[in-house]
């Protein structure tokens, strides 16, 4: 397979990763006041976990070996819900508290805010990268 | 395989230089005269050296593209590079070549 | 014999930062990529390459020259500056990206005109 763009391979990993981060951040602030998942239980925050792989540089080098970042799994938050006091509330319950999802909208901005960072920081790596090989491609021609 | 592919155009351009190469024969013979001088190589042996290292050029430049297209880690440049050298080392020969044709016509014009 | 024509040692030197700028954008490519990846120690060109440049250079030897490979390295002296020992800075890493495509430019126009120099004197015409 050809590969002009080396190294690519990792920025294009590393951009699914931070995908499906984005992705997740936003689900939890969606279902911020998820009282009633599907499971009949209140939304549980997710936490997406990230893990190194090896990924062998092309054409076998390994002393050029770099890591990839990976999705290894997502997961609920750990963190019990919240109870609010809420008796008119339909998933109340006998003493009218209501278990809200525990998130902290602030705490997703600025997760979403430095995944969405990262996003872009690799984008300008593929774009660069890109007109770099557009300046290689024209040598010699003028 | 597409190494292959270049070695038409020197095999190509051999027969047409010959004449060429041919050419320098009636200036060997004030060599003969002059004596001591003849030490260097033909000239016909520093042709046929040139136009073989032109084919070297071209078939390092093949063996480079075929390293990018198979993904054996040949950076781009090194193909590109490798290719334009190619180019310019083939462009001399051949304008080498039009020279010595014009020269060897210009010879045979020439009223004795 | 027709090697002669690029053994100029500008013109070598140049090619070996052009593949030297590769391995760093590759170096770079890694380390934004990596950015969230716990414990990840950012890579960079090995440091020593840039002197043994600079002697093959002051010596003038084409196969000297010639021989210079670069590689990646750890980057040693980089410090972690979150609990996860994560290395990357990600400013740091984007003046370096827009530094390593500055040199790229400039190392392919240089290799670009001495070419261009080539197949003028070679047709004798200017395009």
């Amino acid at each position: 397979m050809i590969q002009p763009l080396s190294g690519i391979q990792n920025t294009a990993a590393a951009l699914d990763a931070e995908r499906t981060r984005l992705d997740v951040i936003s689900e939890n602030i969606a279902n911020a006041n998820t009282t009633h998942g599907i499971d009949g239980k209140p939304y549980q925050r997710k936490v997406v976990v990230f893990q190194s792989a090896l990924q062998q540089a092309m054409g076998g080098d390994n002393a050029n070996a770099t890591p990839t970042l990976r999705v290894a799994r997502i997961e609920n938050d750990k963190r019990p819900p919240v109870q609010v006091y809420e008796p008119g509330n339909p998933d109340a319950d006998a003493r009218g508290m209501v278990s809200m999802p525990n998130i902290n909208i602030h705490e997703e901005m600025a997760d979403l805010i430095s995944a969405s960072r990262a996003f872009e920081a690799n984008l300008a790596v593929v774009k660069n990268e890109k007109s770099m090989a557009m300046q290689t491609l024209a040598i010699g021609k003028h | 395989m597409s190494s292959y592919g270049m070695m038409p155009n020197t095999d190509m351009v051999r027969p047409a230089a010959t004449p060429g190469v041919d050419a320098p024969m009636p200036l060997d013979q004030p060599k003969e005269v002059t004596p001591g001088q003849g030490a260097g190589e033909s000239f016909g042996n520093v042709l046929g050296k040139f136009v073989s290292d032109v084919n070297t050029k071209q078939n390092v430049a093949m063996e480079a593209v075929d390293g990018l297209q198979s993904g054996q880690g040949v950076p781009l440049h090194q193909a590109v590079i490798a290719m334009e050298e190619a180019n310019v080392s083939f462009q001399l020969m051949v304008e080498v070549r039009n020279k010595l044709l014009d020269s060897y016509q210009e010879l045979m014009r020439m009223q004795v | 014999m027709i090697e002669a024509l690029f053994n100029e040692p500008a013109y070598l030197a140049a090619k070996k930062t052009l593949d030297a700028v590769a391995v760093r954008q590759e170096a770079i490519a890694s380390n934004i990529a990596n950015l969230e990846t716990p414990g990840y120690k950012r890579v960079d060109l090995a440091p020593s390459f840039r002197a043994e440049l600079d002697h093959a250079c002051a010596s003038g030897d084409p196969q000297q020259l010639a021989a210079l490979k670069p590689t990646l390295a750890t980057d040693t002296t980089a410090v972690a500056n979150s609990q996860d020992g994560n290395t990357v800075s990600l400013e740091n890493e984007m003046m370096q990206l827009n530094q390593n495509v500055m040199t790229h430019t400039l190392e392919t126009q240089m290799v670009s005109s001495l070419l261009f120099r080539l197949k003028m004197a070679i047709t004798g015409k200017s395009s």
